[in-house]
């Protein structure tokens, strides 16, 4: 790839050195090898020291590590519990740790036996959870948070976080759409938020609103989630609909560590179709299914080749008796022009059998008493998926951290970060859809990639041929840079601390857009172009300036030892500066141009951009509890934000929350070894959505570039601009939570759960419908409301046991978490199904019911009449084997009826013969996580999935629908003899009739109907990994701390119901076409595949 | 130790902040007073409305219903309960089941919204009352567009001259006004237009300037005075005459003043076809196009529409409109007694000119990879023989997408003199000289030789009992002739029937060329290779390669065969007659689609739906 057009000078320094640094990265974990021993080896004078370590019954404890502090030097105990080993003479303490006990730093102090007594250690009693500004003990939580470490990223191979998050927390909702690996979806927390102005998590990474995306996975500390006003409320507007905290990591305390890791990745699509790709066979099928609908034989497929009986006939010929001189290309001897016999498996020319990716880390960190720091870096990168123009992506993080107390009462830290993401997208220039679209128009298995010349076929052009071409695509350039400065002060004996802090983020994202004809042939000598209307470059230019800055202070203090109070007042001011620049120009020069220089056509577009924004709050808390029984907490936020008119600017948003520890009062007598902590909370807030588009409330006359050609020029112009809403105010967010905290058996099971209420009022959605000659969409105002309910559960389970006389722990933890959205408000009096409506639930599916197949004319003539909206051919006649629809409410006829839910009261007003016949939203999202440890080993498997979910193959869905899509498409070759014939009645498809889909007003266009509604709940093991640790013996032996080894794979088991008719798509594959083309829907699955991946990696700890 | 406490009072004083701060303007869009405070605003808003005119493959395909063709597949429109209220809302514009030009075809009002907004705030002081007029002209002459559009489809329209309010509900729910108060206004709108659009001329035939405006109105007015002296039941027949004398007055402006002429660049040969098949407009001849440029990106469809056989829906002429394609001499070639079995290679032959520039026969020639080839009818798209090759590019190249350069027209000399000419014969006031300069000059550019200097005084009897019963006048018989044969798929005939209440004529039989007999390959353009094969059941063996055999048997695998014989074993080619198609006097006007009636009960919905 090109080197892109830097201007920073200093970024551009690191970005070399860092690729240096990944270039070298396979020799430093050897250069250090060498290096620490020799170090060792200069060690000063040397003290043998030794002992036992014992249980507390008594009983002697093999392997347990002893270390002396900030050093590696160290030992483990051998099967009696004995240790001896020699000790510098400077060494200060000795660390003893040991699985599932807690760890002993004793002091040396001149002392040359140490026996030491180890205690088994609760499990997470003095947890401590990551809250808004803040930190707060698990144990004296009001709201609903839930909190995720590193582990859930750790050994695995993704190429973003986002991909690793998925299903980690239960009600965090992460839909990626595709497999790309540079997705950045938004964050949905418990489920559908606003059908106004919408409305995601807010994301703040170290504080600060981000991409996660972008995000080194190994920086992460922990992912912890607000999902109640009462815990986001402190976040004000922006945190309507729940927050994301994602933290980074911290300098290691009082020693020095580097951490080397690499791993290698191996990927490939979850699945490929399994489509016919012997040239007759889909022949046949073809011309059979496009003559059922049209009536008349075909004369081409699709725009790519020539059809006839003649044709037809010859191919069934070459099927029955091939000749040993039939060739796959032929030369028409009428016309010269090519003509193909072929048997082309697209998918197998457009993937590779499997892309790598490979990544490395390097990471240093250390502290002294006044100062810490923590560099990392991390490289990651893939290959692509495609054979020809791939995909490829590199990702490069860089952070540094650090801190330096200036006086003992102040600190200050610095927190930086840079990354820079690339990705190149190849495009087809014959339709512009995403390639997996193409080549289900054109793509024909008849037709081969080549000629015999060497010229790509037409149909390859507007399909994979265009890749092998090779010139057309997307290079996208996401970089980000961004820098904190804080303090921490601390006054009055630490009860009052004062913080503050300046981030600026700059971010730039470049893509840059070419499109170029691809060259074919029809005949020999011939050379002929597809896209011949593109030929351009364009490039877009945009960048985000943010400024955040943060002042707050926190008193805590406890009174008379029962009256705990925390009180927090701060000041947030944040302010974002989008500017964007696009330019296009077609006629470039020569095929290969890459800068706009070299377009000199007259097609020349350029746009401007500009959106800035900037919100102001004040906002405190307080917690108080007594006696650790009694927990309440207030949250405050007096919040303002630009996008609003000025009357309506400010707003203030309360919350209370509260829990009660019923096991810490006096009347509760359950041995503490069964129920260890029982806690019920409750929580209440209310929040407005500042997620609004800028300028909403001017009337604003943007500039188009007009489609016409006016004067000989396309002009730009303006038009009429959206009529002005009056008297807007704030969409508001009301939640009401209701927690149930318990532990059991000494604190081996953990359970929390929560209910909610989450009401969204006053949502900015469109006006009553006007009649049509008001000539705009009715104005937008605050009309409509609704109700999202929903619960989750965490259980986690944790307990160790010796095993061979080798500690054996393990835990497993589960989540499960649901939600269900009603509408309560919309200005949809009469109910039209097309909008809307008070008692909709979202995701419903209104439909048909199937009654099978027509059986015979009789069959037909006798049934109720099916409306011309259900056509099976293009003349409207009505076969046997065409799908037969109930007349669920006798009237004599197959109708949508008024298009409107039943009215009891008016039954003119009716869905005709339709009912719900399912529902699109994910019900049951669940997650199952084990994991192991023993003797060095570690294992763990993550799975993940949702329990209930339908999905109807809207029209273009031809990985479902194949050729009763578009009778040129694909075969699925599930369909062969799964359609109805007179000799296969009982089949799952009807006739064999193409358009069925695709046309308006055919049966199975958007036309819904329960036999076809597909279940597409489903189960993946999202990762599964195994490791070994190697032992200290070892490690030590290389001066390393730590070193192991793993294999780790991504998405490698699947089971759906789908499965059971179709696995020709992914079942997260199902969602709409890709976006980069369109942010319509070219068809359900015509996106990037969801891929799953096998990494072996390694990683040493000095 | 006290700094520290210094630092803590500094810190707090900082928490003072001001409210000022969130106040932000828009950068990247103009206000209101920006656009309409200077010339240039205007003209930038001033090019929306072009947006709204009828794009080039809406004009193409626009004659997909009409009685000129056969096509795939009988329009829903013409169907029994094809077509209704109910369905009306979710049926598509592109040609395959209505008619409709522009944007907002249906029941849409965004675009008059749009010209009522710019009439409202196009004040501003500061500009010169003369700009001010020339821009609300333009603003004119696009309402006056949309309303002709909606009155052409509904008959009888709300008429709102203002961006609505919410609270402006006695508009918003008013019902239709009358025809009348709809097309006055209409007709004041375009007066204005003419009277204030200050461009004379524009050289790149792409805007609206004054005589476009006029010859808007000469059309406008031939519509509606048409259509009340025909559609008697409106009882408006004594205002005909009015508009019919409104539109010769108006025609005549563009024939005196406009400067254009007849293209005759071309000769008799090729001058017809050149206006259809050049990227640049023509400019003697034509008045205003949709301009496409490949350079910036702006291409139709014509040649995907025309030679696909799933794309478009293969529109082919039928045989009894290409039987009123005079002779040479200018004699209807239905006088010939043979006329009804002569076969394709030789009825195409001594006709008007126009017919050869029309569709494909004799030495038609396509250009593939450099090459000219003869080309016949491709029986694989065309199920008559007649295949258009109007707005068709000659080279391949251009077939397999939207890859069309040829500009096509919205306004051209002939049509204003075809208009002019017939206002003055339904006036009954053409002369001798009037026809020589209009419908005259047109059969002589197309290499007629007789009848071009006198009005005709004799009666095609074919013409009259096969199209217009009702008409005796020769004049105005062989005036719609000629509208016929000259603005074939030019998107006027649909209305130009609706005005002559000659809706009847939608669902006359597909009929094709007359085939002699059975299993005999016919060589439709003489070059020496057989074409087309008919046959029935049993397909000749052994057959000939290239030859398309075409099966004319009653039924074909059961199912009843849309392609016969009139005759069974010879005549003509009849297609898909076995779908029925209707005409009924309701389909006059379209129906109000009924959620519209649901929205605004005080709609009332036309007669008979």
């Amino acid at each position: 790839m090109k080197e892109n057009l830097l201007n920073d000078c200093s970024i551009r320094t690191v970005e070399k050195c860092i690729s240096r640094i990944t270039r070298l990265g396979k020799w430093i974990p050897l250069l250090l090898l060498l290096i620490f021993p020799v170090l060792n080896g200069f060690a000063q004078q040397n003290v043998r020291i030794s002992g036992k370590v014992t249980e507390k019954g008594g009983s002697s404890l093999p392997g347990v590590s002893i270390v002396v502090k900030g050093t590696t030097i160290g030992t483990i105990t051998d099967l009696d519990g004995q240790f001896s080993m020699q000790i510098p003479q400077s060494a200060q303490t000795l660390v003893f740790s040991f699985v599932g006990m807690r760890s002993q730093e004793i002091p040396v102090a001149g002392k040359m036996v140490f026996n030491v007594t180890m205690e088994e250690e609760a499990f997470g009693v003095d947890e401590v959870v990551v809250v808004g500004y803040g930190t707060q003990k698990k144990a004296n939580l009001t709201g609903a948070v839930d909190q995720v470490s590193s582990e859930a990223f750790e050994n695995r191979s993704m190429a973003n976080v986002n991909q690793g998050l998925k299903g980690v927390l239960p009600n965090l909702n992460i839909t990626l759409g595709d497999g790309k690996p540079n997705q950045s979806p938004s964050f949905n927390i418990r489920g559908v938020t606003s059908i106004g102005q919408g409305g995601s998590a807010l994301v703040l990474i170290d504080g600060v609103q981000g991409d996660a995306s972008l995000l080194n996975p190994n920086d992460i500390a922990s992912v912890s989630i607000l999902k109640d006003a009462a815990s986001a409320s402190i976040y004000g507007a922006r945190a309507a609909f729940g927050v994301v905290l994602i933290t980074t990591r911290n300098p290691a305390k009082e020693k020095t560590s580097i951490n080397i890791s690499s791993n290698v990745t191996m990927l490939k699509p979850i699945t490929i179709p399994d489509y016919v790709t012997d040239g007759y066979t889909w022949a046949k099928y073809f011309a059979n299914s496009f003559v059922a609908w049209e009536g008349t034989y075909p004369t081409a497929v699709n725009k790519t080749l020539k059809f006839s009986q003649a044709y037809f006939t010859e191919l069934e010929r070459r099927h029955n008796s091939p000749l040993a001189t039939d060739k796959e290309v032929e030369i028409d001897p009428v016309t010269g022009e090519y003509v193909y016999y072929g048997s082309t498996d697209h998918y197998d020319l457009l993937y590779k059998d499997y892309e790598i990716g490979n990544e490395h880390n390097v990471s240093v960190s250390g502290s002294s008493k006044t100062t810490s720091y923590l560099l990392t870096g991390r490289y990651q990168g893939q290959d692509g998926l495609f054979t020809w123009n791939t995909d490829k992506y590199q990702m490069i993080n860089l952070r540094s951290k650090g801190s330096v107390q200036v006086y003992p009462w102040l600190r200050i830290d610095n927190n930086t970060e840079y990354s820079n993401r690339k990705y190149h997208n190849p495009l087809n220039v014959g339709e512009g859809a995403g390639i997996w679209r193409n080549i289900g128009d054109e793509g024909h298995p008849l037709a081969p990639m080549f000629n015999p010349d060497g010229s790509l076929t037409m149909s390859a052009a507007y399909t994979v041929g265009d890749f092998w071409y090779g010139k057309n695509g997307y290079d996208f350039n996401n970089k980000l840079f961004k820098t904190t400065n804080g303090f921490t002060a601390e006054f009055f004996k630490n009860t009052l601390r004062v913080k503050g802090d300046v981030t600026l983020r700059k971010s730039d994202n470049r893509e840059k857009r070419k499109q170029v004809p691809v060259p074919y042939s029809n005949k020999p000598g011939v050379i002929l172009y597809v896209g011949t209307t593109t030929n351009d470059l364009r490039e877009i230019v945009t960048e985000t300036q943010y400024i955040a800055t943060n002042l707050y202070t926190e008193y805590e203090n406890t009174f008379k030892e029962d009256h705990y109070l925390k009180l927090l007042l701060g000041y947030n001011y944040e302010e974002s500066t989008y500017r964007r620049v696009m330019a296009q120009r077609n006629g470039l020069i020569f095929e290969d141009a890459m800068d706009i220089n070299l377009a000199l056509g007259q097609s020349i577009q350029t746009e401007g951009g500009w959106d800035k924004w900037n919100i102001l709050g004040g906002f405190g808390r307080m917690n108080y509890s007594y006696k650790d029984k009694y927990l309440f907490e207030i949250n405050g936020r007096y919040d303002g934000s630009s996008k609003f008119p000025s009357d309506q600017r400010f707003a203030f948003f309360p919350s209370y929350s509260a829990g009660w520890r019923v096991s810490n009062e006096s009347f509760w007598k359950v041995d503490p070894r069964i129920i260890s902590n029982l806690k019920i909370r409750a929580s209440y807030g209310s929040l407005g959505n500042g997620n609004i588009a800028s300028y909403t409330y001017s009337e604003n006359f943007g500039t188009s570039q007009s489609g016409r050609i006016l004067n000989g020029v396309r002009p730009q112009y303006t038009s009429r601009p959206t009529v002005l809403p009056e008297g807007l105010t704030w969409e508001t967010a009301t939640t009401v939570d209701f927690g149930l905290d318990f532990s059991m058996l000494k604190d081996r099971l953990v359970f929390v759960g929560d209910y909610y209420v989450r009401n969204t009022f006053d949502m900015y959605t469109i006006g009553k419908t006007l009649p049509a000659v008001f000539g705009a969409t009715a104005p937008r105002g605050n009309y409509a409301d609704l109700r999202t309910n929903g619960w989750e559960l965490m259980v986690t389970w944790r307990d160790r046991f010796t095993l061979a006389k080798k500690p054996f722990s393990y835990d497993f933890r589960f989540t499960l978490a649901d939600n269900r959205t009603e509408i309560t408000k919309y200005n949809n009096p009469d109910k039209f199904l097309n909008d809307y409506y008070v008692g909709q639930i979202i995701g419903e599916i209104w439909g048909y019911e199937n009654e099978g197949f027509f059986i015979d004319q009789n069959d037909i003539d006798t049934h109720a009449k099916q409306s011309p909206r259900f056509l099976t051919t293009s003349s409207g006649k009505i076969f046997p084997g065409d799908i037969k629809l109930k007349d669920r409410n006798g009237d004599g006829q197959i109708t949508p009826g008024t298009n409107q839910v039943l009215n009891p009261l008016d039954s003119l007003k009716n869905p005709g013969d339709r009912y719900i016949i399912g529902n699109s939203a994910p019900r049951f999202m669940y997650s199952f996580n084990a994991s192991a440890d023993w003797n060095n080993f570690f294992v763990s498997a993550f799975f993940q999935g949702v329990g209930k979910q339908d999905w109807w193959p809207a029209s273009e869905a031809e990985v479902f629908w194949g050729q009763y899509n578009r009778p040129y498409n694909k075969l699925p070759r599930w369909h062969l003899d799964n359609h109805w014939t007179p000799d296969n009645p009982d089949a799952y498809l009807p006739r064999y009739v193409s358009r069925l889909v695709n046309r308006s007003s055919a049966i199975l266009n958007n036309n819904p109907q329960s036999r076809y509604l597909q279940n597409r709940a489903y189960i993946r093991m999202k990762n599964i990994q195994i490791g070994y640790n190697l032992p200290k013996g070892i490690t030590s032996k290389i001066g390393a701390q730590n070193a192991r080894v793993y294999f780790s794979g991504e998405n490698l088991w699947t089971w759906s119901p789908l499965y059971k008719r179709t696995r020709d798509v992914d079942i997260e594959n199902t969602t709409a076409s890709d976006q980069l083309f369109t942010s319509g829907n070219a068809g359900d699955g015509f996106n990037y595949p969801m891929l799953k991946s096998m990494t072996l990696g390694l990683s040493i700890t000095f | 130790m006290k700094k520290k406490y210094i630092w803590l009072f500094l810190l707090a004083i900082s928490f003072a902040a001001c409210k000022d701060v969130l106040e932000q303007e828009p950068m990247a869009t103009a206000s209101r007073s920006a656009v309409f405070g200077s010339e240039k605003g205007l003209e930038l808003y001033a090019n929306s409305f072009y947006n709204d005119l009828p794009s080039a493959n809406n004009i193409h395909t626009c004659d997909n219903v009409s009685d000129f063709g056969a096509r795939r597949n009988a329009p829903a429109f013409l169907q029994a309960a094809g077509y209704g209220p109910t369905t009306s809302d979710v049926t598509d514009a592109s040609g395959y089941a209505l008619v409709a030009l522009g944007s907002d075809w249906n029941w849409g009002w965004g675009s008059l919204r749009n010209i009522n907004y710019f009439i409202k705030y196009c004040n501003d002081p500061k500009i010169a009352p003369d700009v001010i007029r020339n821009y609300l002209g333009l603003a004119r002459f696009f309402r006056a567009f949309f309303y002709f559009e909606k009155v052409k489809r509904y008959g009888k329209v709300p008429w709102i001259n203002k961006p609505l309010d919410v609270a402006d509900t006695l508009e918003l729910y008013k019902t239709q006004d009358p025809r009348t108060l709809v097309m006055d206004s209409v007709l004041a709108d375009i007066n204005y237009a003419c009277a204030n659009i200050k461009a004379t001329s524009d050289g790149t035939r792409s805007l609206v300037t004054k005589y476009v405006a006029y010859a808007f109105k000469a059309r406008i007015c031939l519509f509606e005075g048409t259509y009340r002296k025909y559609h008697t039941e409106l009882n408006l027949q004594g205002t005909a005459n009015k508009w019919l004398q409104d539109a010769a007055d108006a025609a005549k402006e563009v024939m005196d003043k406009g400067g254009f002429k007849l293209n005759e660049t071309g000769g008799t040969d090729l001058a017809y076809r050149n206006l259809f098949i050049t990227q640049a407009p023509n400019a003697n001849e034509i008045m205003m196009a949709v301009v496409m440029d490949l350079a910036l990106s702006t291409t139709h469809a014509a040649n995907w529409y025309l030679t696909s056989s799933t794309t478009g829906v293969r529109l082919n002429f039928v045989r009894t409109f290409i039987n009123t394609y005079l002779n040479l001499d200018g004699t209807p070639f239905t006088n010939n007694p043979d006329y009804k079995t002569m076969v394709f290679k030789d009825e195409v032959k001594n006709r008007d000119k126009r017919l050869k520039q029309t569709i494909r026969v004799g030495d038609y020639k396509r250009i593939n990879a450099g090459n000219q080839v003869v080309t016949g009818t491709n029986f694989n798209y065309s199920y008559t023989g007649y295949q258009p090759i109007k707005w068709c590019l000659d080279d391949v190249y251009y077939d397999s997408r939207d890859y069309n350069i040829n500009c096509v027209s919205m306004f051209r000399f002939g049509e204003v003199l075809l208009n002019y000419a017939e206002a003055k014969a339904e006036l009954g006031t053409l002369t001798d000289a009037d026809w020589a300069l209009t419908v005259g000059a047109l059969r002589k550019r197309a290499g007629i030789t007789g009848g071009l200097s006198t009005k005709p005084t004799v009666v095609d009897p074919y013409l009259q009992t096969t199209y217009f019963p009702n008409i005796t006048d020769p004049v105005i018989l062989e005036i719609r002739r000629e509208r016929g044969t000259e603005l074939c798929l030019e998107g006027f005939r649909f209305y130009d029937l609706m005005r002559w209440k000659r809706g009847e004529l939608l669902a006359m039989e597909w009929n094709g060329m007359y085939v002699p007999e059975l299993n005999v390959p016919i060589d439709v353009n003489e070059d020496g290779v057989k074409d087309v094969c008919y046959f029935k059941t049993t397909k000749p063996s052994p057959s000939v390669s290239g030859v398309l055999y075409i099966d004319v048997a009653p039924t074909i695998s059961g199912a009843a065969n849309p392609m016969r014989l009139k005759e069974d074993t010879k005549g003509e080619v009849t297609w898909l007659n076995t779908i029925p198609r209707k005409w009924e006097d309701k389909k006059y006007y379209y129906p109000v689609p009924e959620t519209h009636r649901l929205v605004n009960p005080n709609l009332v919905q036309n007669p008979g739906w």
